[in-house]
């Protein structure tokens, strides 16, 4: 403890800046880290929370996917052993167009008996509503809303809101307002309670409910009631406690998580390089004090943890500022992350709260105490291998000596040896994983080398460029290649996530053009809801006939999709009218016959895969596959994998006729319209408001629309890649910085002399500023290289462990060449500071430095 | 008294007990009936409210079955139940719901629940038949001022109710019983009065049922008018089809 508050505070109060700026790799790093899962996680917890409050004392809930399933399953359950009260639930997202908060969440359920699960407390209208829940069932347009959400909307019983219902849009009538309570707060407070069967109308669910919830009996076991419910019902309901749609939501957004995940590691691991560069320096320039220290009997043990010691408090300080900037930053990613999962998914939360978990937080702190006592570990070895003859000895101590540039050379041609061998046997997830992280190891190892040629290779242009400038900073970076090495390792990092990313971007993006064009060839589709990834209302097959009879239609494509647990996992499922698939948009197979497989499927001989389902659940042609539905399972086997992106957790495609023989459902969420040659869209549109408007409640889109539609949510996805991005080039950037910042402080004294002997200000700024450019240049060059090999892995990386989508590889040339402005204005920026530092310090102080 | 008296002691009370509630029953039978009820609801809070239905009914007691549909107020209009009286189970009931033009079972779990927000439950228009439950004489009192069999009944285990046990009060001049108290544990929850008992078309009616919820502290009043007894009543009208086409 003496030791660092000696030396080693002296030390950083000495250099503040450079304290400050070795830090900020940590600050981000754990600020991203704690920022977006703190964020996740405070969506997940007002997600569980509404499904806690809503759940009220129901112990268990039985489903079925979000097919639904048919209103004799309630008498079953009600019926059961052991069961005390079961009652049946809608539950649906809705604008409801009001001014203050447009969504509100729908709780429908059959007041009768629900009042044994949930506590509806009124505070007005209690005459209407639980003294007479008659008036409430007898008119389906009840609504209870919560206190909260009617004094944000000024309503008071009695009042009217209108609901696009499935019949056109209907006025609804406020008949109970409910007092704050553990239910209200449910999502936000924008809860309403409707009567179930009201419900069924208004969302189109025909004679189905989406769940039951349910109690025991006192004094049965809840797990005796659930297993026999699960064996009465059969392998296509699911009996859970409310507690497992958490855990549906937490699958549903895994790989968000994983991108937070990734993110948050890539910038620690950049924010690495920053500090073990900035300890490597600290080292080099306190060889003096180190070689005093072991001169007055310090032991070498002794020097190692005193500079293990200052990188952990740096960890730890930094990590704590990363903790706390990472709070700050939840709230704002948690608002838009709620919107963002509902978008992607379909299943809308609000995140109205922070929820912070402390073993999150002391995750994120150790985070940054080990990352920094690993980067240090290597310097402060160092430090305690300084000879104290030869430290109290000037010098140039920046060389790496041939010997050990020869052994990181060996070592990282055998690494790659190694990664080549693990290549043969990538289906091995540790193989795979083992290869990736030998060779960003190799690649490190290899940068001093591949620095310094690349410097040299440079100075003959930088000669040209600026005589004099440009060969003195040239000759700084190969005379230091420690120093060098470290900012070029930051930056090539950086560049190469960035590549990796972007690389993958486009190829997804590129893709699901793709397979948008073929896809998605209708000339319209009409949706019973404002998007296409929410399901809360459903359109009855005699919309179909309606839509038939507009004038100039030539196809229409019925499509019913949701999503159903497969291996516990949430899976999509759509079925269509295949053979009309087959002749309108035809997607060439991946895997099977393109010719046999879609008449196959048609015929309700198999299942269509998407490629993300066969990567992610190891199914492909030919392997049956079982599917449970309210009917029981129904095995069929793969006929054909195509190319598909409707989801990321991947979808079964099947023929409309196979759902709804087993899944006792014919709604509808989706119809496609193909239109006559020489029938406008317009016309047709106009057609369908005219005819159907104020009946039934249906939004269109046009083609442009939904590909739109789609690219916009694709752009919200990769919304978060360009955060990634930003974060690569901010580490990197800060990387050039310190780099700099360091590289002015310890040539001070050279830096003076050639002020001394007759430089220019402008000269010696230009030579930083050429410096700066020059490892821009260099980590630009290493990182495209350092690129090539991890767009590779994060392709594969996608493919087997995240999306299960099987993207090209194509090298992202025209990002490589957008970088270049970029790295190089940021290099110049980042120099300008250290520039100036340089030429307004005293010249005397400067001569004297050392 | 040898022990084994007192057992015949004890089974012949019994007997008479059973034999008491199935003489009121056979007394007040009736093939057919049909009134228009006034229901008003009083609550703790001061409020109350009036709705009016009509009420059929047909077939022999606890085997019956019965229609009420509401009249009034408008907003409840042509909202009916259906009960379909079983001698060795509970009823079976549905619910009409007019404005959604559908059909609703209302489930044996929900039969405890107050019916529609009166002091009465779903199970309190139920028929109990006397095979479904055990009964106790509990010896004589007068009740409402008259002289009456205190007797208890079980529900027998075949068929399910909230209530533990069941004390009524039979009047032992005309076998009309005018007060029934429900018990859930120890604990009497629920008080129905008959009151104005008179004879129509031969038949004991009580022409006003006063319920008392003493847990919600609340009372509801149902009075009979426009009563009639053995009217012709077709058995197709008590029938879900029937239901849903609002006869």
């Amino acid at each position: 403890m003496k030791l660092i508050k000696l030396i080693s505070w002296q030390y950083a109060r000495k250099h503040k800046l450079r304290s400050l700026l070795t830090m900020a790799g940590i600050v981000l790093g754990v600020a991203v880290f704690v920022g977006m899962h703190t964020a996740n996680q405070s969506v997940m917890a007002a997600f569980i929370k509404t499904v806690n409050r809503i759940a009220g004392a129901t112990q268990l809930q039985v489903t079925a996917g979000e097919a639904g399933f048919d209103e004799e399953v309630l008498e079953r359950v009600q019926a059961a052993p052991g069961v005390r009260v079961a009652v049946p639930v809608i539950e649906a997202v809705v604008n409801l167009n009001l001014r203050s908060q447009g969504n509100i969440l729908i709780l429908a359920v059959d007041l009768t008996g629900d009042r044994s699960l949930r506590d509806y407390t009124l505070e007005e209208g209690e005459d209407t509503v639980i003294e007479d829940p008659l008036v409430f069932i007898a008119q389906p347009d009840s609504l209870m809303v919560t206190r909260e959400f009617a004094s944000a909307n000024q309503l008071a019983i009695n009042s009217k809101i209108t609901l696009d219902a499935m019949d056109g849009p209907r006025t609804f009538t406020v008949r109970g307002i409910m007092q704050s309570s553990g239910l209200t707060s449910a999502f936000g407070g924008n809860l309403a309670i409707m009567d179930v069967y009201a419900a069924q109308k208004v969302f189109g669910r025909g004679r189905k409910f989406d769940r039951i919830d349910l109690a025991v009996n006192k004094g049965e076991p809840v797990a005796a009631v659930r297993a026999r419910l699960g064996q009465m019902l059969g392998p296509g309901f699911e009996v859970d406690p409310p507690s497992a749609r958490g855990k549906q939501f937490e699958a549903l957004s895994s790989v968000y998580g994983a991108m937070a995940n990734l993110t948050s590691m890539f910038a620690l691991f950049i924010g690495m390089f920053i500090i073990y560069n900035s300890f490597a320096i600290a080292v080099t320039q306190r060889r003096s004090e180190i070689g005093i220290l072991r001169a007055l009997g310090a032991s070498r043990g002794q020097i190692q943890t005193l500079f293990l010691a200052e990188s952990a408090l740096l960890g730890l300080a930094g990590a704590a500022a990363g903790v706390l900037f990472g709070l700050l930053i939840a709230r704002g990613i948690s608002a838009s992350l709620g919107e963002f999962l509902g978008e992607i998914y379909g299943v809308a939360q609000r995140a109205d709260e922070i929820a912070s978990d402390p073993k999150l937080l002391l995750g994120a702190l150790a985070m940054g105490v080990v990352t920094s006592l690993i980067a240090a570990w290597i310097p402060a070895r160092g430090a305690a291998q300084v000879d104290p003859v030869r430290a109290l000895q000037k010098g140039r101590y920046q060389i790496l000596s041939a010997g050990e540039n020869r052994v990181r050379r060996i070592t990282a041609f055998a690494l790659l040896g190694v990664v080549v061998f693990c290549l043969s046997f990538t289906q091995n997830r540790i193989a795979f994983y083992g290869g990736y992280f030998l060779t960003v190891i190799a690649g490190l190892l290899l940068v001093p080398t591949v620095a310094a040629w690349l410097s040299r290779a440079l100075r003959p242009l930088m000669k040209t460029l600026a005589p004099v400038e440009g060969t003195l900073a040239a000759d700084s970076l190969i005379q230091s290649p420690r120093r060098t090495s470290g900012a070029v390792s930051a930056l090539a990092l950086s560049i190469s996530l960035v590549i990796a990313l972007g690389g993958m971007a486009r190829a997804s993006y590129d893709a699901i053009n793709e397979w948008m064009r073929v896809a998605f060839n209708p000339d319209m589709f009409l949706t019973a809801t404002q998007n296409i990834t929410d399901r809360s209302f459903r359109f009855p097959v005699s919309f179909a006939d309606a839509v038939r009879e507009a004038p100039g239609v030539r196809v229409v494509q019925l499509v019913r999709n949701g999503r159903l647990r497969y291996n516990g996992g949430p899976v999509m499922f759509v079925a269509v009218e295949i053979a009309k698939l087959e002749r309108e948009s035809f997607l060439p197979a991946v895997e099977g016959d393109s010719s046999t497989m879609y008449k196959r499927a048609a015929a309700g001989e198999g299942f269509i895969l998407s490629d993300n389902f066969a990567q992610l659940y190891n199914v492909h042609l030919g392997n049956p596959l079982t599917l449970n539905t309210p009917n029981g399972p129904l095995t069929l086997p793969v006929v054909g994998v195509v190319r598909d992106y409707s989801d990321q957790k991947g979808t079964v495609l099947m023929d409309r006729a196979v759902f709804i023989k087993n899944w006792n459902d014919d709604s509808i969420n989706i119809v496609r319209l193909y239109l006559q040659r020489g029938v406008t869209v317009e016309a047709t549109r106009q057609w369908l408001e005219r005819q159907l408007a104020g009946k039934t409640r249906f939004f269109i889109f046009t083609n442009r629309d939904l590909k739109a539609y789609v690219t916009k949510i694709t752009d919200q996805w990769f919304g978060l890649t360009y955060i990634q991005l930003f974060v690569a080039v901010l580490v990197a950037v800060l990387g050039i910085i310190n780099t700099l910042t360091v590289s002015i402080t310890d040539r001070r004294r050279e830096l003076g002399v050639l002020q001394a002997v007759g430089a220019l200000r402008h000269q010696v700024r230009r030579t930083i500023w050429l410096e700066a450019i020059a490892i821009g240049v260099v980590g630009l060059l290493i990182g495209f290289l350092f690129g090539v090999v991890a767009l590779y892995y994060t392709i594969e990386m996608s493919a087997r462990d995240f999306a299960g989508l099987r993207l090209e590889y194509t090298y992202p040339w025209g990002m490589s060449a957008a970088l270049w402005p970029v790295i190089l204005g940021a290099a110049l920026l980042a120099a300008l500071a250290p520039a100036e530092q340089a030429v307004r310090g005293s010249l005397v102080e400067s001569l004297e430095y050392e | 008294m040898s022990k084994y008296a007192l057992l015949l002691a004890v089974a012949a009370m019994a007997q008479d007990a059973r034999q008491i509630v199935e003489e009121s029953q056979k007394r007040h039978r009736s093939n057919s009936q049909r009134y228009e009820g006034v229901l008003q609801v009083f609550n703790p809070n001061g409020k109350n409210s009036e709705k009016r239905w009509q009420f059929s009914r047909v077939g022999n007691y606890g085997e019956s079955k019965a229609l009420l549909r509401f009249i009034a107020p408008p907003e409840v209009k042509g909202v009916a139940l259906l009960i379909v009286n079983h001698t060795d189970r509970a009823s079976d009931q549905w619910m009409w719901l007019p404005e959604l033009q559908r059909d609703r079972r209302v489930a044996l779990q929900d039969r405890s629940t107050r019916f529609f927000g009166t002091d009465f439950s779903y199970e309190d228009l139920e028929e109990r038949d006397v095979e479904q439950s055990d009964f106790k004489m509990l010896g004589e009192e007068t009740a409402e001022g008259q002289a009456c069999w205190k007797i208890e009944s079980t529900p027998r285990k075949t068929r399910a109710s909230q209530y533990g046990r069941v004390v009524m009060w039979i009047r032992k001049d005309i076998y009309f019983p005018v007060r029934y108290e429900m018990y859930v544990k120890d604990q009497v929850v629920r008080r129905l009065h008959y009151r104005k008992i008179e004879k129509t078309q031969g038949v004991w009616s009580a022409l006003e049922l006063n319920m008392e919820d003493l847990r919600r502290k609340g009372r509801t009043v149902l009075k009979t008018e426009k009563l009639q007894y053995n009217v012709p009543v077709k058995e197709e009208m008590f029938t879900l089809q029937a239901l849903r086409r609002g006869e």
